[in-house]
This record gives structure tokens, C-alpha cells and sequence, in this order.
């Protein structure tokens, strides 16, 4: 399998360790993991060798859609952002995916099958990240995993 | 629904506490994997030993507060079936966890009371834990609290509907 770099951001270490976890069990890939508090911890911790990020939303000092903008307007434009939040209404979802940039959205609380549904056609089936030819209609999943939650 | 005049308001508005009750029984049902059923009891104003979970829910004009106030043992029992182990009571954890449990309600009610015409956003949570606990609300706002029952956990939910000030 190969080494996934994944970003793990939120203020609750349960959950950090929960999204952890869950990863872990769909074995998708060998996950080496990077854990921060908050978006500005993200934005320091964040390097090139980061192959997707889960985030949180609501969260102190700065939120998951400040983040995932910041990772977009840096000219991170290919990596995956999965957005694992509470907030579920419509408009918060359109707020993630329009301005956030993030490509995913998963509310808490998640299953590991609604987590593989989700996240399961980022990575080919070495354990990589897929290419961006097919991340292109990866996209498109991204109402249908909010129908899928 | 109206929501001008608070001090003319005795009570929470039925649509409001509907839609606070089906977000418990519902997600916190699916966190803890049970059914989770309201208890129609007026009179549970004992003093808790446990730890109390804090979130609003607020927009310019109006807060929304959730406490959600959980005994000891149901705790404990929360942890072992959310994380898969029981957490010792008095750790950062456990409050963590109720905290994150409060959270996750929150995004849930704020999204089912949009339904009903109240339009806020989600503070962060905080818990508090301690014995002896006693929820009073000066002023006297609008308040709702109600219980919930699992096979293996009780807890109660206080909300109270204020002005944002």
C-alpha cells in the first residue's frame, strides 16, 4: 500500500482520534497522520508532503472554510479538503464547497461506511491518491455524498 | 413564528421545542447506537452529579442555549460507546467528548430549527463538570427542559431562548 500523508484538523482530540480510527480501519492506505487544533495550526503544519486534509468547521482561532481557503488561494488546487463537520444545514454546505474549496463533506457523527463511501474514489487501489484526470469527476460526487450522509 | 418580543414570550415556541427534541432523540441515537426515547416528567430538578455540556445557538437578534446535562454513570456509559473505552470522569477527555457530544448536537438543532424560521449559527461548546450542579436561569427566559431515557443512560437537555446582547 502506499504512504498517505493526511492532515487531521480539529479541536476535539476525540474526534481527531475518531476520523484517526476510521481511516485506519478502511485500509485504504498506510496513513502517516498530522494532527492540528485548529486552522491555524493546519497552516503551519501544513507542508507539500500533505496528500489530503480533513478538517473541521467550527473551530477557535480559525475556522475550516478560512483554512480551506487558504490552502486553495496558496495554489494547493489538486488536493483533496474533506470537510468532517457538525454543521449540516444547505447553506453551510454550499459555504464549504464555494468558498472553502473543499471537495467532500461529511457530518459528524460518521460511520465508517459513509467515510468510505466518501473518500474511497480519492485513492486507487495501490493506496495512492488517484490522478487528477480522475479526480475531474470526483467533483461531481460531491452532492452525492451529502445525499449519501 | 414570532420571536419579537421576548418579554412578552412565556414559553418557547412549540415548533422550536419539537425540533429540539426529534435532533436528541435522533443524533444522539445514532452517537450512541440506541434508541433514545423523551420522558414527559415535570419534575426533575434535582441537583446533577455529572458534567453538563454548554452550546448556543445565535444570530444577531437571538441565542439559543442547549445544556445538555448528563449524569456520572451515563457518561461514563457515553464514552465507552462512542470512542470504544470508557474514559476516566475526571479527565480533559471526558470533557472533550461531551463537548464534541454537544457539538454535534448543536449543528443538528441549528439545522432542523432553520426549518422552523430560526436562522443561527453554532458557538464553540463547553463543559462543565462537577456535583451538586444546579441550572438556574436568571431573569427568567423562556426555558424547556426534558429528559431522555436509553436502556442503559438518562439525561436531560435545558434550553433556553434569550435576546443576543
Amino acid at each position: 500500500m502506499g504512504e498517505i500523508k493526511a492532515l487531521v484538523v480539529d479541536d476535539s482530540k476525540i474526534m481527531r482520534s475518531a476520523v484517526k480510527r476510521t481511516l485506519n480501519q478502511l485500509m485504504l492506505a498506510d496513513f502517516e497522520y498530522i494532527e492540528a487544533k485548529d486552522g491555524e495550526d493546519a497552516l503551519e503544519k501544513f507542508n507539500d508532503e500533505v496528500d489530503i486534509i480533513f478538517v473541521d468547521w467550527n473551530m477557535p482561532n480559525m475556522t475550516g472554510v478560512e483554512f480551506a481557503k487558504s490552502i486553495r488561494d496558496k495554489g494547493y488546487e489538486k488536493i483533496p479538503i474533506i470537510m468532517v463537520t457538525a454543521e449540516k444545514s444547505m447553506g453551510k454546505v454550499d459555504k464549504a464547497l464555494n468558498e472553502g474549496g473543499a471537495n467532500e463533506y461529511i457530518t459528524k457523527p460518521f460511520t465508517a461506511d459513509k467515510m468510505h463511501k466518501t473518500i474511497s474514489r480519492y485513492f486507487d487501489e495501490d493506496g495512492n491518491i488517484a490522478s487528477d484526470e480522475e479526480e475531474d469527476g470526483k467533483q461531481k460526487s460531491f452532492f452525492k455524498s451529502i445525499l449519501n450522509s | 413564528m414570532r420571536l419579537d418580543n421576548l418579554t412578552e414570550l412565556d414559553q418557547i415556541p412549540e415548533e422550536i421545542v419539537c425540533k429540539v427534541k426529534e435532533s436528541v432523540v435522533n443524533t444522539i441515537g445514532s452517537m450512541i447506537g440506541a434508541d433514545v426515547e423523551y420522558v414527559d416528567e415535570t419534575n426533575c430538578d434535582g441537583p446533577l452529579n455529572g458534567i453538563i455540556g454548554n452550546i448556543n445557538i445565535f444570530n444577531s437578534e437571538h441565542t439559543l442555549s442547549l445544556m445538555l446535562a448528563i449524569p456520572k454513570e451515563s457518561a461514563l456509559h457515553f464514552s465507552k460507546v462512542f470512542i470504544g473505552m470508557e474514559l476516566p470522569f475526571e479527565s480533559d477527555d471526558m470533557g472533550d467528548l461531551i463537548g464534541e457530544i454537544s457539538n454535534i448536537l448543536a449543528g443538528d438543532v441549528a439545522a432542523n430549527v432553520e426549518k422552523v424560521g430560526f436562522r443561527g449559527q453554532s458557538s464553540l461548546p463547553t463543559a462543565t463538570r462537577g456535583s451538586d450542579l444546579t441550572l438556574f436561569m436568571p431573569n427568567k427566559p423562556p426555558t424547556e427542559k426534558m429528559k431522555f431515557v436509553t436502556d442503559d443512560s438518562e439525561f436531560w437537555l435545558t434550553m433556553v431562548l434569550s435576546e443576543s446582547k
